[in-house]
């Protein structure tokens, strides 16, 4: 086992008869005792020391206990404190640990009590640094979720499907119909695979609120244009006829266009997704109470009630979802967050078997109103 | 075919290389291929490439973004185009915040990601020599 540093205990007490019998009872194990008479020393030995443990008299001359304490847990509140109460009022007690202190011990005390109560607070210090530290490993890993991620798993999927790229190429010709089939299987899932990591890149790493450093006007009709280019070839796949419609001239809009129309995406390629073959997806912009508003309907399978409120939640996944289709709910999500660091709202309406409506509503700016 | 092209590539993941340097073997480019930036630098100062295709997360962080930037001051080397291929499009605006779409390093370059589609790749390439040696006859 690795050596631990001692652990550190002051005691701030103005009567040296407590300081040095406190500490002739610590004496012998792994601390390191250091004793205040006053409260500017004690102070003063706890900014120096960074202890883990610190008694405090609350009846002293010179700054009150009370004071002491509150200023210990304005340095580094990951200090524990206890204090000492001459007079075992309940009172006084109750209103240090208020301000921070972890317990309190009644004079006169035993050692016995002494040393399990030094027990007590070293445990509880042990603790506090260890959620700590978890707290920092967890932001810290969260940090560099998109550097660790990209790297580690990213790389080696990359490197892979370049080779088939490649290698599809070079085989030309040379496999059967069935190899090649397999072939073109394996590109899929990879690329399916690297699609749904940039996506879980997208919700834990980028802080999708920076997007409004970026905005800028954007015409509607624009917006929805190019999220339909981008969703097309999956609808002409399906036989699924994509239909806008613009209710008049549509105020422009503040935002920025690459995420919006990220969002579209997402939404328009769900209502694909689900619908059923032959059918039709309608994208319908209007203004309404200062707000533009897109709904997007479709004919689908529709979402049941109760899973509906989940929909948009994160990383919810359709449980209807047919296996040949790849469904990651993540994209919603991503959509719902893009919107909502647009202002504006995301709501859905649906009923199961007859279809399913999101509808966004995305502020006009004021004063832009009339272009 | 004119003159074989030569084209080197800085990319420290010998499985990419493999996978992207035959697609361009194939097309008949001459491929050079460096695993590290510093033998990158090297063949760069040594040879003449008609295009570099420079990977930016090379070692322990984003080496191949100081070969950019060697080769931005550089008067000779700053009209190598070059192709930009990363695994980190996502995360390259917050890697150069305020930057339009991806920074541009040098005066002729363009950006793509890891794994690139062969014909893709292959317009990539070409159009980029062709735009170099456009601006290069313009100016003599």
């Amino acid at each position: 086992m690795a050596m631990n540093p001692k652990e550190k205990i002051i005691i701030i007490d103005d009567e040296e008869v407590v300081l040095d019998s406190c500490s002739q009872i610590l004496q012998g194990r792994n601390y390191d005792v250091f004793t205040a008479q006053d409260g500017a020393t004690g102070l003063k030995l706890v900014e120096e020391l960074k202890p883990d443990l610190v008694f405090i008299d609350l009846k002293m001359p010179g700054i009150p206990g009370l004071e002491v304490l509150e200023k210990i847990h304005v340095q580094d509140d990951t200090v524990v404190t206890i204090v000492i109460t001459g007079y075992a009022t309940i009172d006084s007690a109750v209103e240090a640990m208020k301000n921070g202190a972890y317990d309190f011990l009644p004079k006169p005390f035993t050692p016995d009590e002494f040393r399990l109560i030094t027990k007590r607070g070293l445990e509880r210090r042990k603790l506090v640094v260890e959620a700590l530290t978890l707290r920092r490993e967890k932001e810290l890993l969260r940090e560099n979720f998109a550097a660790i991620v990209s790297h580690e798993l990213k790389s080696p999927l990359g490197a892979i499907q370049q080779n088939l790229f490649a290698m599809t190429g070079e085989l030309a010709g040379k496999l059967s119909e069935n190899q090649n089939a397999r072939l073109e299987r394996m590109k899929i899932r990879i690329d399916d695979l690297i699609k749904l990591i940039n996506s879980w890149l997208r919700v834990y790493s980028v802080d999708i609120s920076k997007v409004k450093e970026n905005f800028a006007p954007i015409q509607v009709p624009d917006l929805v244009t190019k999220a339909i280019e981008n969703v097309e070839p999956h609808a002409v796949r399906k036989d699924i006829k994509l239909i806008t419609h613009f209710a008049g001239q549509l105020p422009t809009i503040e935002g920025d266009e690459m995420s919006l129309i990220e969002a579209l995406v997402n939404i328009i390629g769900n209502a694909v997704k689900y619908s059923f073959p032959g059918s039709q997806v309608t994208i319908e912009s209007t203004e309404k109470d200062g707000m533009v508003e897109i709904d997007i309907s479709d004919k689908g399978v529709g979402i049941p009630e109760d899973e509906l409120q989940n929909v948009l939640s994160d990383f919810y996944r359709g449980r209807s979802n047919k296996s040949d289709e790849n469904s990651h709910g993540i994209g919603l999500t991503i959509s719902r967050k893009i919107i909502e660091a647009h202002n504006g709202v995301i709501q859905v309406t649906s009923k199961a078997n007859v279809g399913t409506i999101f509808t966004i509503r995305i502020p006009v700016p004021q004063g832009a109103g009339e272009k | 075919m004119t003159v074989q092209k030569k084209l080197l590539i800085i990319d420290d993941d010998p499985d990419f290389v493999e996978g992207i340097k035959s697609i361009l073997d194939g097309a008949g480019y001459d491929v050079d291929v460096a695993y590290n930036p510093k033998s990158g630098l090297q063949a760069l100062q040594s040879k003449f490439y008609d295009l570099l295709l420079l990977d930016i997360m090379m070692g322990r962080g984003a080496e191949g973004i100081m070969i950019a930037r060697k080769l931005r001051k550089d008067s000779k080397l700053r009209e190598m185009p070059v192709l930009i291929i990363t695994g980190i499009r996502e995360q390259m605006a917050f890697l150069f915040p305020g930057e339009p779409v991806h920074p541009r390093f040098v005066a002729v370059d363009e950006l793509v990601e890891k794994p690139v589609e062969p014909k893709m790749l292959l317009e990539k390439v070409s159009t980029l020599i062709e735009t170099a040696e456009a601006r290069k006859t313009k100016s003599d």
